[in-house]
Parts: structure tokens; C-alpha cells; sequence
């Protein structure tokens, strides 16, 4: 669209899987270097960089590490933002990129990110020890868990439905040698997985991940002239409302995102082409399809169990695997889903190509506070 | 988890939890915050709920943190006596009871241990005794 304020023109990743040999740092090098190479450009070239990562901190005591990434690849002096905000640290970096760039303050910014979560005795994901909620007991599975439980007694969603989230986004995974897990998997075997937080079975849970995956943002100008751009029609970021009571059966900070999004795009749910959205779990899947106004609420089961959402459906959602099936390198995902979109926009999914795919939505959401959850970003791109 | 509920020996009253409420708006808060979040003015703490019944809820099976029994159950409950929804841990000994809408009950016991690893009160709540059946007094 003529009047995107900034385009994507570079993107690099690794693939998501267990490198016990890498780190935090080394995977995002790569996948700088990676972008950097694909958007052609050089590295002072560059004005601002955004890094996004969650556990690097808590896990290994290292932080502020953006600037050891970007100079990995030759770029220093400029600023070199480090970004955390949950699973939303990626697209928050995205999201960052974007508007300075639309604020007229740089012409090229690299948004990165990178997560290790394979390392010894890692518990389950949650909000930290000063949180009065993990102090009792709340993971992230439990937070999905509850939601699954509240949804199915508001709307009678089934555990097939929720199953074949889990189903569709393996089998879309068969086609993409970036995702951890490619094998197919049946409704049957999704729900005799064992139990991780009822009624959330481990099939249903997306699996950990060491990833990362960078992106180079520019201006419309400078995109005009290297070409393969991918135009960001709209990126935003709302936070959790924290209402009490609060909503379980429905994701309302989704809803006020994609609303704000499609009016800053100009566009609405039934234009999409192609969807990448929040499957940390099967039942956010269903519940991201009713926030961003793919079906009335209350039906997003039936919308995945009529086939709607799968490749070749009328609106395919996650064909990349989603997190279910690459799994969640919980700073790197915001941006693997990007990258999905962007590959597809691109025309070059190869097997797991939406055909004429012209307009994609990709969205993610990141942590958990009181009964909402804490960011949702969406961004809305673009090759028209 | 200091100052969340009211501390035993519990005498005539029942273990409540303990949350802020503002005078000037007339809301309940939980866990206390520093400011009221429509006024920022200053809270007092008061009891904002002993009993309640489930909103939902669900039981981890896995990696139990914190020294918790494997599996826990935990969920939201909406306090009887201030209508707040509560996130909040569930009796072990009473998994299979969990329902939605269920009225349950607060209790505090040593459950798991705290971020020093030393055993401690935890607060969770409990299904409510099933009355007798009158009809068969």
C-alpha cells in the first residue's frame, strides 16, 4: 500500500530446536547476519538497533546483551536498545522499529531477538518470584488451563475442537523444515498425551525452544530501491486492562488491539490472506480467532473443526506450525512469526505457500496478570 | 507472602484474605496495592473474603514449583463477601471436588516452602462441608 510508513526488507532466523552448543548471543548473530545479508545492505548503514529477549537474566545472569549481538556484526556507536516484554519481546522490538522509522528518526533499524530455554532443571514459564500469583502456584500452563476450562463451560467448546488446533498446525508443520516438530499427530494422540494443567494435555502445550530471528526495518524511500519489501501497514501494542473480574473465556486486550490495528491499516478481518497467531496453547488459538474477528465468539472451535483455518482453507492460520509445532523461544517468537508472514508475503513458503497471499496479520501476546494478559502486539503487512 | 490473610490462632473468626479497599471510591482491592488505581488515594487494609466459589480452574500435573504437592490444583474464586476474583491455590486433598461454581472456603496451613526453601503458610480454599440432608435429622 502506497502510504505504509515503513517496510520490511531483511529477514533472518535458525531454526527452533534444542542447540545445547550455542548461545543466546551466537544464535542472534546469526540471524543478524542472516538479515542483514538478505535486505543487502551494510552494517553502518544501520541507525538504531532493537534486541528483545526474556531469560538470558534470569538464566545465565547476562543482560544488556544487544549491543554484544550487533557488534558481532560490525555495528557500534548507534543506539542499541535491549527490549523485554515477556513473549512479546520480538514483536515489541518490531513494533519499536517501526515507529521510529515512522517518526522520521532513522532510516534503517534492525529489530533481533534470541532465547536458549534448553539448560538443566528449568521449570515451568512464569511471572517471577516477587509475583504474589507464582508465589501460589500460576505457570503458564495453568493460566491456559484455567481459560480452557472457563471457555469450554461458557461456550461448550469440546476437547476435539481444542485437539485440533494441536492437529492443524502439526500437520502445516510437515512443510516447514524451520519448525522443531514435524510430524503429524492425530486428535487421539493429542489427548492421550499426558496431562500438564487440565484440560490442557501436553500436545496442546507449545514445546520450549532455543531460537532467534532478526529483521531490517526501513524507510518507504530506501525500500523502493532494494526491493523484496515487505510494507508494515500497521504494528501496536496494547497492555492488559487487569479488569475484576476478569474475562477467562475471552482475550478482550486481544480484541482492542486488532480493532486498533485494522483501523490504522484501514482494512478488516476479511481481507486477510494469511494469519500467524498466538498458539502457545490450543485454547489460545481458538480464543485469538474470536478477538481478532475471524468468527463470532463462542465459535472458534467450530471454525478450526469445519477447517476454515487450515492451508487451503478460507483463512489459513499458522502455517508455519505455530508454536505448537516450532516451539516458543519465548523473546524470538514474536519475530519467528513475523518472519512466517514475511516469507509468505514474499511468495517463497515453497510446499506451505498461501496462494495470491498479499495481506497478513500476525499477532502475539506475552505474559499473564491478573486473569489478562500483560502485552498483545499485531502487526498487519503487506506486499500490494 | 506477609500481610495477604489474617493469621492464626483463628478463633471466632475465620481465615480471611486481606486486601485494600478505598473509602472514597468504594473498591476492593487484592493483594493491597500502594494507591487506590481510580483515585490514587490511600488504601486501608480490610478483609476482602472467607468464602466464595470457583470461577474456574484447573490441576498442574507437572514440574510443581515452590515444594507443592504434584499435582495442584489452583483457579479463580469470586469472594462472596466483596464480588473480587481471586487467583488462588485449592485444598490437595480435594482435587476430584473441583467444579465450576463449586463454594468453597478459606483455609491456611503449611503448604510447599518459600523462596528460601523453609516450609510455610500458604492460604487456599477448600470445598464447603455439604450440609446435612435436614430430611434425615
Amino acid at each position: 500500500m502506497a502510504n505504509a510508513l515503513a517496510a520490511i526488507v531483511g529477514l533472518g532466523m535458525i531454526p527452533c530446536g534444542k542447540h545445547l552448543e550455542r548461545s543466546v548471543i551466537d544464535m542472534a548473530t546469526e540471524a543478524v547476519y542472516l538479515a542483514i545479508k538478505d535486505a543487502g545492505i551494510k552494517p553502518g548503514q544501520v541507525d538504531a538497533c532493537f534486541f528483545g529477549n526474556v531469560l538470558a537474566g534470569r538464566l545465565f545472569g547476562a543482560n544488556t546483551i544487544g549491543q554484544n549481538v550487533f557488534w558481532e556484526v560490525g555495528i557500534n556507536r548507534v543506539p542499541v536498545i535491549n527490549v523485554e516484554n515477556a513473549c512479546t519481546s520480538g514483536s515489541t522490538a518490531l513494533y519499536l522499529a517501526y515507529n521510529m522509522i515512522a517518526a522520521g528518526q532513522a532510516e534503517v533499524v534492525l529489530a533481533a531477538s534470541s532465547e536458549k530455554m534448553y539448560v538443566k532443571n528449568a521449570g515451568l514459564v512464569d511471572a517471577g518470584l516477587d509475583e504474589l500469583d507464582t508465589l501460589l502456584g500460576l505457570a503458564a500452563p495453568a493460566t491456559f488451563g484455567m481459560r480452557a476450562r472457563r471457555y469450554m463451560e461458557e461456550f461448550g467448546a469440546t476437547e476435539k475442537q481444542l485437539a485440533l488446533v494441536a492437529v492443524k498446525n502439526r500437520c502445516h508443520a510437515q512443510f516447514n523444515p524451520l519448525a522443531q516438530f514435524r510430524e503429524p499427530v492425530t486428535v487421539e494422540e493429542v489427548l492421550a498425551s499426558p496431562m500438564v494443567a487440565d484440560p490442557l494435555t501436553r500436545l496442546q502445550c507449545c514445546p520450549i525452544a532455543d531460537g532467534a530471528a532478526a529483521v531490517v526495518v526501513c524507510s518507504p524511500a530506501l525500500a523502493k530501491r532494494l526491493g523484496r519489501a515487505v510494507n508494515i501497514e500497521a504494528t501496536v501494542l496494547a497492555t492488559g486492562d487487569y479488569a475484576n473480574p476478569p474475562n477467562l473465556a475471552g482475550f478482550d486486550t486481544v480484541r482492542r488491539a486488532a480493532h486498533l490495528a485494522y483501523e490504522k491499516a484501514g482494512i478488516g478481518p476479511g481481507d486477510l490472506h494469511v494469519v500467524e497467531c498466538h498458539d502457545a496453547f490450543t485454547i489460545t488459538e481458538i480464543m485469538d480467532y474470536e478477538a481478532l474477528g475471524f468468527c463470532p465468539v463462542g465459535q472458534g472451535g467450530k471454525l478450526v473443526e469445519e477447517g476454515h483455518t487450515k492451508l487451503g482453507g478460507r483463512l489459513p492460520v499458522n502455517v508455519s506450525g505455530g508454536l505448537l509445532s516450532r516451539g516458543h523461544p519465548v523473546g524470538a517468537s514474536g519475530l519467528l512469526q513475523a518472519a512466517e508472514i514475511i516469507t509468505q508475503l514474499r511468495g517463497e513458503a515453497g510446499e506451505r505457500q498461501v496462494r495470491g497471499a498479499k495481506l497478513g496479520l500476525v499477532q502475539n501476546m506475552g505474559g499473564d496478570k491478573d486473569g489478562d494478559i500483560r502485552a498483545c502486539t499485531i502487526s498487519i503487512l503487506s506486499t500490494w | 507472602m506477609p500481610g495477604i490473610f489474617t493469621l492464626p490462632p483463628y478463633d471466632d473468626e475465620p481465615p480471611a484474605l486481606l486486601g485494600g479497599f478505598c473509602p472514597v471510591c468504594n473498591a476492593y482491592y487484592f493483594p493491597r496495592p500502594k494507591y487506590c488505581r481510580a483515585c490514587l488515594g490511600p488504601l486501608k487494609e480490610t478483609r476482602v473474603g472467607s468464602e466464595g466459589s470457583i470461577y474456574s480452574f484447573t490441576i498442574v500435573r507437572k514440574k510443581a514449583p515452590l515444594g507443592l504437592p504434584q499435582p495442584y490444583g489452583v483457579g479463580y474464586v469470586i469472594l462472596k463477601e466483596t464480588g473480587l476474583f481471586i487467583f488462588s491455590l485449592f485444598d490437595p486433598a480435594t482435587l476430584d471436588k473441583l467444579r465450576i461454581g463449586l463454594p468453597v472456603r478459606l483455609a491456611v496451613n503449611t503448604l510447599g516452602v518459600d523462596i528460601n526453601g523453609s516450609p510455610c503458610l500458604r492460604p487456599y480454599f477448600t470445598p464447603m462441608p455439604v450440609m446435612s440432608d435436614p430430611g434425615k435429622i
